[in-house]
């Protein structure tokens, strides 16, 4: 009994989520369709699920959750703005825009990487202030000289006077591409029901190689200056470089999880797509029971599926159980940001405890 | 064993949301069909239109709007849901909001107002399982060549044209400068960026200055807070510069309340906001309290702001349209939405898009096509002057 009771406390987020989740769905039944929700549950899982995954090593080397994981989305875009200005289409520019996103991601998560280094213990707030910085040269860097600086020419993707990128790329050569690669349908309450298989796969070897490499010497490093950064130095591991390697590998999975995430949705918001990844990605591994010390593949999976769920019926609940659509809405955006509140405050109230 | 353990209460968990769907299901669909056939007996629409428009936090004028087409056909033939008020970054919110409605079968159109970003995406998801949805889009953010190409009808008030009857409307009341607010990701909006061009050169060939003043982005880090201080604290500064004979506009919403307030009490010129209407920005701004049988009566409300107008001392010297823009959009694109799943051809022509606007509005509309695009429209009505 008291074996259960711990186990229930250890897990309370995921059980809290759960609970709302299936009561927002009884709630919400006379005007949900399951089919659709449930279509919609297995795309956002395929379209997120990449960038949860890339949170995970900052974790595991005690850096807490990637606020700087945004950079990584702006690399990601940076590869999609290339392919789509070339005119390049299908699944070779797809791969082709995730190609020159990795040299920019590498750039740019050393630079995070040298920042959170001489920042530590404080990573999660610098790098959550770095992303509004990061944006901000973006903005500056694809508003004025996209164009005359920057040798992009394609007029789709370009503001009328040539400078500038429009603020919304349909991405006609990317979008969907390793979606529609093998999607088989099965039929599900009338409806059929679309599994992006080969999302999927790509999912599942990122989360196999997540697997093996923890579990090389270089991986091994990464949990000893997790545990302890002191403990890890006196036996010999460079921190420094293990916390650089950390945030690299995290911040080129950002790009490549970018690259998937609007390649799914098929269009871009160019100077805001990368604003929503951080706190989002972030608050679904809150979700399935990481915590800023621990999280893991199986946090990450349970997570998407918990927030994007509540995501998607709670607004319909609200409505429904309040009669009107607006406060559906509020409903929405209260009980999410409520439960990711309360994640971070039993952390800290346990962390106290322990 | 502890491991063991946790990947069992992770598999109930999983099992036990899977399961609890399940069994909600049968509810749901019996009730949507007894529904529709319910409805086809009372003589009401044998059909649903989905609406979705911003919450009142966003802009009141549609949600107003959208208010009125329920009372007229009802909540349950009107399927009405809100987009994110954060919509520029809550994309998926809005796309789910938008597949969900559109799995009701009985819904055959669908209303975007306004087509924030994340429509076009969320047409062509619809469209996958549901093609002969149509689609209304009331002010498209997205680029208009591009969403011409998905939706059905867009319209939008003729937001370049407006580049000059603002200039014009703001020099009869008196102006010598002409301040423009707005921010990059405004500027990076084509039509944005175009209509503060042509104000520009309207201004010069009217001999007037023209001012670009940028202000903190809403969506930004100081939020929209932030941005309505700036404009509350850079609007004296700029009167003091200019002088009082200064107009001021806005390209942003939440901009309107502090603008209206600061050129009241300046007594600096306001043309029009940025989506014309008396009940965006000036009830707010000046005071004004809009009681519940007043709510929809425009022309209450316009005696309303005249008074308030005059007491600060401004008179003729702030403007709008005579009619909530935003009412009037979705009155008309829900007439031209029955029209269309009635079978009626050409409900994209620009006659049938004028009548529905003209008999929304009770005033003068002019409609114009964008560029060559067929089933892109701009429309303008006459201003009036407080």
């Amino acid at each position: 009994m008291g074996k259960l009771r711990q186990l229930a406390l250890q897990n309370v987020v995921p059980i809290l989520f759960t609970v709302l989740c299936v009561s927002g769905i009884i709630a919400a039944r006379a005007d949900i369709s399951l089919p659709i929700l449930a279509n919609d549950i297995v795309t956002r899982l395929s379209r997120n699920l990449f960038l949860v995954l890339s949170l995970i090593i900052p974790v595991v080397a005690g850096m807490g959750l990637n606020f700087g994981i945004i950079v990584g989305a702006m690399c990601g875009q940076i590869g999609l703005i290339v392919v789509e200005n070339q005119g390049a289409s299908g699944l070779g520019a797809f791969f082709a825009a995730m190609g020159v996103s990795i040299p920019f991601s590498l750039i740019f998560g050393w630079l995070t990487g040298l920042l959170l280094n001489r920042a530590k213990g404080r990573e999660m707030i610098t790098g959550m202030i770095l992303a509004f910085f990061a944006n901000g040269i973006y903005q500056a860097v694809f508003l004025l000289m996209a164009g005359p600086v920057i040798p992009l020419h394609n007029q789709r993707i370009l503001l009328d006077g040539g400078i500038g990128l429009a603020i919304t790329i349909d991405l006609i050569g990317t979008g969907g591409q390793l979606d529609r690669l093998l999607r088989p349908s099965i039929p599900f309450m009338g409806l059929p029901l679309f599994i992006p298989v080969a999302t999927f796969i790509f999912i599942a070897l990122l989360c196999v190689a997540l697997r093996g490499y923890l579990r090389t010497k270089s991986g091994q490093e990464l949990r000893a200056v997790g545990q302890d950064m002191h403990v890890a130095e006196i036996s010999g591991i460079n921190v420094d470089r293990t916390r650089m390697r950390a945030i690299l590998i995290s911040t080129v999975l950002g790009g490549l999880g970018q690259i998937i995430w609007l390649s799914n949705i098929g269009t871009m918001n160019t100077f805001q797509s990368h604003e929503q990844v951080g706190p989002y990605a972030i608050a679904a591994l809150l979700v399935g029971g990481a915590t800023v010390a621990h999280a893991t593949i199986w946090h990450a999976i349970l997570g998407t599926l918990l927030f994007h769920t509540l995501f998607q019926v709670s607004p319909i609940a609200g409505q429904i159980l309040l009669g009107s659509a607006q406060i559906g809405e509020y409903f929405r955006e209260f009980v999410a940001y409520a439960v990711i509140g309360v994640t971070l405050a039993l952390h800290a109230w346990r962390t106290r405890r322990s | 064993m502890k491991r063991v353990s946790k990947a069992w209460v992770r598999g109930i968990l999983l099992t036990g949301l899977v399961s609890f769907a399940w069994a909600c299901s049968g509810g749901g669909e019996t009730s949507d069909s007894a529904d529709s056939s319910q409805a086809a007996d009372d003589g009401k629409l044998p059909f649903k239109i989905g609406l979705m428009t911003g919450t009142v936090s966003q802009g009141e004028d549609e949600y107003r709007g959208a208010e009125a087409v329920i009372a007229q056909y009802g909540a349950d033939r009107i399927r009405h849901v809100t987009y994110p008020d954060n919509f520029m970054t809550e994309q998926e919110a809005m796309i789910s909001q938008v597949l969900n409605v559109a799995a009701d079968k009985d819904v055959k159109a669908f209303i975007l107002a306004q087509g924030v970003p994340g429509s076009m995406a969320a047409i062509k998801r619809v469209r996958e399982f549901r093609p002969d949805m149509k689609f209304l889009v009331y002010e498209p953010h997205e680029d208009p060549h591009q969403i011409a190409d998905y939706a059905d009808v867009c319209i939008m008030p003729d937001n370049l044209k407006r580049g000059e009857t603002i200039v014009d409307l703001a020099k009869e009341m008196g102006a010598k400068t002409f301040v423009h607010y707005s921010f990059p990701r405004h500027m990076s909006q084509e039509l944005i960026s175009r209509r503060a061009k042509i104000m520009e050169e309207r201004c010069a060939s009217q001999g007037m200055k023209f001012v670009f003043a940028n202000a903190p982005d809403p969506t930004g880090d100081q939020g929209l807070p932030g941005a309505q201080k700036f404009i509350l604290e850079d609007v004296p500064r700029q009167v003091k510069q200019y002088g009082q004979d200064t107009a001021f506009f806005s390209t942003n919403c939440g901009m309107q309340e502090p603008l209206i307030r600061s050129s009241a009490d300046n007594h600096a010129i306001m043309p029009e906001q940025c989506c014309p209407s008396p009940t965006h920005g000036y009830p707010g701004a000046l005071g004004i309290a809009i009681s519940e049988e007043d709510a929809g009566d425009m022309g209450a409300i316009r005696q309303a702001i005249h008074e308030k107008v005059a007491e600060a001392g401004n008179t003729g010297r702030m403007g709008s349209w005579p009619v909530s823009v935003g009412m009037v959009a979705i009155e008309a694109l829900t007439e031209l939405a029955i029209k269309a799943v009635e079978g009626e051809t050409g409900i994209a022509d620009q006659a049938s898009v004028a009548s529905e606007l003209q008999t929304a509005a009770k005033a003068e509309v002019t409609v114009l096509p964008f560029e060559d695009k067929q089933n892109y429209y701009m429309f303008l009505i006459e201003s009036v002057v407080f």
